[in-house]
């Protein structure tokens, strides 16, 4: 009892020096002694997949500056609801974490007819993880160089151009850009990037609206030539690549990870988690992850993370009806 | 004579005493996986995934591979003894090699099985060493019209699987395609055939599926008809072993399944499973003797056994040549490559020959190890049957529930297999076998998807089939294969082989 009890203690001491570290002056107020037990982080993808990927990634370096044990679940399923919903089910206590991406979690809130769960209501946000937007891309021989000749092009099909996607986020992308550019292409759903690759660079499809991770891998092998990011500037990890909006086209699509706990969770523990994050946030090696996930590293407070996600949950409910997405 | 340079490379970087050692951990935990039904590759891997952070490059690729290629191994070990398929590509080592248990030589499967998956192991690193490249730029030819009709033509073969009725037959192709229509619509995102329930959002899980079907049906039949009392199961290793005219049979299977598993695995998307099918579908056609398929025939064994171990190995080539996961455990590889800085992709080869010709060599390192680790071990695996049904039964039972439920965490997971076993039990009673349904449940939901998006791609016109030569020649086999089981003289003999069962 008495050596678990000396145990405590000095971790406590050592979490309390690590966030005075971080944050002068707001961390004295907080003495608790979370997260004193294991911690579960809850992912919406199925194990191996590239997101859950991500999430083991940031439960290794959690439990490193958090000297607990982090654990992953794997609750995939009904596009992220049965994750969210298991998540703010929990005991609001800091030991259920769901990691995922936010824009999907808020845009589930318009692909729904009956989302199961109000996510502004039911889940409160910690802290960013990182911005990627999806990227449009073509095959490398293709005489299509920018955005500019990927409209030419497209007018001249007069609609009868075809365009692969993966993931709803692809299809709003390349929607939106449609919409704003005058001009019309037939969707070609893919379920995963590796899925399209042949029909893409056979020129079967006239362009795809694809993730980051798997357009920027088949761009350095020389397969893909991408024309644009769906970020209103360009991302600081692929500053070569254009973004649409530099043609005119009010494109401003960046999706977004982020860090979520049951609504109920206190204020104290919510600061703790989003220090321990942001902590892993500002290392060098996690930088470069997520660089070569396509994405740059994006923190904020927990307050700017509720913000923001009700913010997209409003953006998505236009996109749903722009892109004519059936809700489910 | 440059790939003995290349290889020699490789066995340089992966005889290293570490990386031995990781990759005897690696084997050893992926026979473990695969002999726990249910426990499945994926999740093992991505659990161990952390693990690897910290470990030099190879060394974590070399015992991820090992796990993954363990676990196909001891996944037939289950499959054999007690007809439980752990995944997709050993639903066919349980159509014979189950039989060939029943009829006590179950010894003599275990070491066909064994022996027949280090030769192709053998076969598919030097395939991998000499042809990797080429061979992966044909895969890339292949787009969404070419694989509808590889699919058909698969969906085709699985007929062949039964040895009942083809009219049986083709309901369960058709039963298969049915259920795997259930989930979300790729095209839309709106759910078919769900009921409201969440459970059924991504489709019918294939564990509890293949679980029920197979293993729990297994044990309501034997409990129905308990089986003649096992006669005192011999462990001398004479008895063992397979006798001369079983190898007789099983060496040129393996040859042939090792070629069809090797050429397979490359296509993504269920080339393991594919090679499989297509391995004993070719076996029952070529066979001299047709009527001993089903009753526990050594080629049935073989033939796919070899494939799918060689597709497994042939499998890493779309990754490490094109960067492109053919299959989930590939995008495990590949997280774990990326998280280990390295870009999975043709660069790999000519930037990190070390670590790419390593894996190459470790691959056939980690199969030795596996015959070496496997071949003694036959005779505790073969005692295990002589443990009571009283106490066997409910074991199965514990750890198909245990696997089901672990792989999701989902109550609804274990209903799922009780229906499934209702279902199964059903079938049989009815006569029909639940592999060729097997097959179209995997098949189907990938035949749809590119069906439509071939159809899409064309603007609705139905010759881009025709047109494109992959797709076309493909079309063409597939008629073939049809009018063979048509064919009236055909099915009269077919019939008679196989309607006294």
């Amino acid at each position: 009892m008495t050596e678990q009890h000396l145990k405590l203690t000095r971790r406590t001491l050592i979490a309390a020096a690590t966030v005075a570290a971080v944050l002068p002056g707001a961390a004295f107020a907080q003495s608790n002694t979370y997260p004193s037990a294991t911690v579960t982080f809850v992912c919406a993808f199925p194990a191996g997949s590239g997101a859950d990927v991500l999430v083991r990634f940031f439960s290794e370096k959690v439990a490193q500056v958090s000297k607990q044990t982090v654990i992953v679940e794997n609750k995939p399923g009904a596009n992220g609801n049965i994750a969210a919903e298991y998540v703010s089910r929990a005991k609001p206590d800091g030991y259920t974490v769901y990691v995922h991406s936010g824009t999907s979690t808020a845009a589930n809130m318009s692909l729904f007819k009956k989302p199961p769960i109000d996510v502004t209501k039911a889940l409160r946000g910690v802290q960013f993880i990182n911005k990627q937007p999806f990227m449009i891309a073509v095959a490398a021989d293709s005489p299509i160089k920018d955005m500019k000749q990927l409209t030419e092009h497209l007018k001249g099909k007069g609609g009868d151009a075809t365009y692969g996607s993966t993931a709803t986020s692809g299809k709003v992308l390349a929607e939106v850009y449609l919409q704003l550019a005058g001009v019309a292409a037939t969707e070609v759903a893919y379920k995963t990037g590796p899925d399209s690759l042949n029909d893409i660079v056979s020129g079967q499809l006239d362009f795809a609206a694809l993730d980051p991770v798997f357009a920027l891998s088949q761009q350095r092998e020389g397969r893909l030539r991408l024309l644009a990011v769906g970020s209103p500037q360009r991302m600081k990890s692929t500053p070569d690549i254009p973004a649409i909006k530099e043609y005119g086209l009010n494109v401003d699509q960046l999706g977004w990870w982020g860090v979520f706990v049951p609504a109920k969770t206190p204020d104290d523990v919510v600061m703790k988690l989003h220090d321990l994050f942001q902590s892993v946030l500002e290392k060098p090696e996690t930088e470069a992850f997520l660089n070569k996930f396509g994405g740059d590293v994006y923190t904020g407070t927990p307050k700017e993370v509720d913000e923001l996600l009700a913010k997209t949950v409003e953006e998505w409910r236009g996109y749903v009806a722009l892109a004519k997405i059936p809700q489910n | 004579m440059e790939v003995f340079e290349h290889l020699a490379t490789g066995f340089m970087a992966a005889g290293t005493l570490e990386n031995l050692l990781f990759c005897l951990i690696g084997t050893v935990l992926g026979t473990l996986i695969g002999v726990l039904p249910g426990i499945g590759p994926i999740p093992a891997l991505a659990i161990l995934l952390p693990i690897t952070f910290g470990l030099d490059p190879l060394s974590s690729l070399i015992m991820l591979a090992g796990i993954y290629y363990g676990a196909q191994y001891g996944g037939s070990t289950t499959s054999i003894l007690v007809n439980m398929p752990g995944e997709a590509s050993s639903v066919v080592t349980c159509i014979e090699g189950h039989q060939m248990a029943r009829r006590g030589r179950a010894g003599a499967a275990l070491a066909i099985a064994a022996l027949g998956s280090f030769f192709a192991g053998c076969v598919g690193t030097v395939f991998i060493a000499a042809f990797g490249p080429p061979l992966s730029a044909i895969a890339q030819q292949f787009n969404s019209p070419d694989y509808f009709a590889l699919m058909l033509l698969g969906l085709v073969m699985a007929i062949v699987l039964a040895h009942g009725s083809v009219l049986k037959a083709v309901a369960m192709v058709l039963m298969g395609l049915l259920l795997g229509l259930v989930g979300t619509d790729i095209n839309t995102g709106l759910t078919r055939y769900t009921f409201g329930l969440s459970g059924l959002w991504e489709g019918i899980d294939f564990l509890p599926l293949v679980l029920g079907l197979f293993g729990i049906v297994e044990i309501v039949r034997n409990l129905e008809n308990p089986p003649p009392p096992r006669e005192t199961i011999s462990t001398r290793l004479r008895d063992l072993w397979p006798t001369r005219s079983e190898m007789k049979d099983a060496i040129p299977a393996a040859l042939r399944g090792t070629g069809l598993g090797s050429i397979l695995g490359i296509l993504p998307g269920g080339g393991a499973v594919l090679a499989s099918f297509a391995s004993y579908t070719l076996e029952k056609k070529i066979s001299k003797n047709p009527r001993k398929f089903g009753t526990g025939a050594v080629e049935g064994v073989a033939g796919p056994e070899s494939a799918n171990n060689a597709a497994a190995q042939t499998s890493f080539i779309p990754l490490l040549t094109l960067g492109i996961p053919s299959n989930p455990i590939m995008a495990i590889m590949m997280g774990a490559m990326i998280i280990q800085g390295i870009q999975p992709g043709a660069a790999v080869m000519t930037t990190r020959p070390d670590l790419f010709w390593g894996m190459v060599a470790s691959m056939w390192i980690g199969n030795l190890m596996l015959v070496v680790i496997n071949l003694p071990m036959i005779g505790i695996w073969v005692k295990l049957l002589s443990v009571p049904y009283r106490l066997l039964y409910p074991a199965i039972l514990l750890f198909c529930a245990i696997g089901v439920y672990s792989t999701s965490t989902e109550p609804f997971m274990m209903v799922l297999m009780i229906v499934f076993t209702v279902f199964g039990y059903v079938l049989f009673k009815l006569g029909c076998e639940p592999a060729p349904m097997v097959l179209g449940f995997i098949l189907g939901p990938l035949m749809e998807e590119n069906l439509r998006r071939s159809l899409v791609i064309s603007r609705g016109d139905p010759m881009i089939f025709i047109n494109r030569p992959i797709s076309a020649t493909l079309l063409v086999a597939t008629v073939l294969m049809l009018c063979l089981i048509i064919f009236p003289q055909f099915r009269k003999t077919r019939e008679e082989a196989f309607q006294e069962e």
